[in-house]
């Protein structure tokens, strides 16, 4: 694994999370009296999809490289990374027992795919 | 946490994130065929993994990708990130589980041990949203 692949499976990593953020963003204000059409839902949502497509080619590319084994555990890591940024940055009420069963999906998701 | 009274039927958010779930696990296996069919390393920019929408399968899949967004953003709109994101990795049990029983791949004991994790993590994670949801 060459340091450029590990910049990109970080990069990919962080748009994804991003990604994510931003569309929950997104869609929270869909609920308002302008629906869709207001800047709150659009900006939000060209950023998300944006990012989530840069991570889509990003790990295309990884995939044309390496396995699928050695691709995915990373992805595992996000979940964890989605659930605490989700309480920073959309005020999501953080459990002890929604911290505890990401962690298990964490490690769950890097052994499914350490293999 | 709800955001908003939630529809019922086919606009049941929970039945959309199994159907988002469902999406996801036909176009990882699709995106892996289409990638492993276009791995031509000696382009340049094969870093961006353009090189992939040479294969039919990464277009396939990307109509699978497309529908898994849709589904995924109504689901989005009523269900909070920090809950469906953890229980939308129920994709990592379907398709080694799946591979397992209709391709009769081979599961390690390392694989094994993942899948009881993710099930695990996802009946902790799942628990108090059904215990909310019955109340409701």
């Amino acid at each position: 694994m060459t340091p450029i692949a590990w910049i990109i499976v970080l990069v990919a990593l962080l748009a994804a999370v991003g990604g994510q953020i931003f569309l929950k963003k997104s869609m929270q204000s869909s609920h308002g009296a302008t629906g869709f059409r207001s800047r709150a839902v659009m900006i939000p949502f060209a950023t998300g999809i944006a990012l989530m497509t840069m991570q889509f080619f990003l790990n295309l590319g990884l995939l044309q490289r390496y396995d699928l084994s050695f691709i995915y555990p990373f992805q595992g890591l996000s979940v964890i990374i989605i659930t605490f940024a989700a309480a920073l940055t959309l005020r999501e009420k953080l459990t002890l027992q929604l911290i505890a069963g990401s962690l298990l999906i964490s490690l769950g998701v890097a052994l499914v795919s350490l293999t | 946490m709800m955001t908003q009274s939630k529809p019922t039927g086919f606009g049941n958010p929970w039945l959309q994130l199994g159907l988002s779930i469902a999406c996801v696990a036909i176009y990882e296996l699709l995106l892996k065929r289409g990638a492993a069919e276009t791995a031509n390393l000696s382009a340049r920019w094969s870093w961006t993994g353009l090189t992939g929408l040479a294969s039919i399968y990464v277009w396939v899949a990307i109509v699978f990708v497309i529908l898994s967004l849709i589904t995924w953003l109504y689901v989005l709109r009523y269900i909070p990130l920090s809950i469906a994101f953890p229980i939308s990795q129920a994709v990592h049990v379907l398709v080694p589980l799946g591979s397992w029983f209709v391709l009769g791949e081979n599961i390690v004991t390392m694989r094994w041990i993942g899948i009881a994790l993710v099930s695990l993590g996802l009946a902790v994670v799942a628990r108090p949203v059904a215990r909310l949801e019955e109340e409701l």
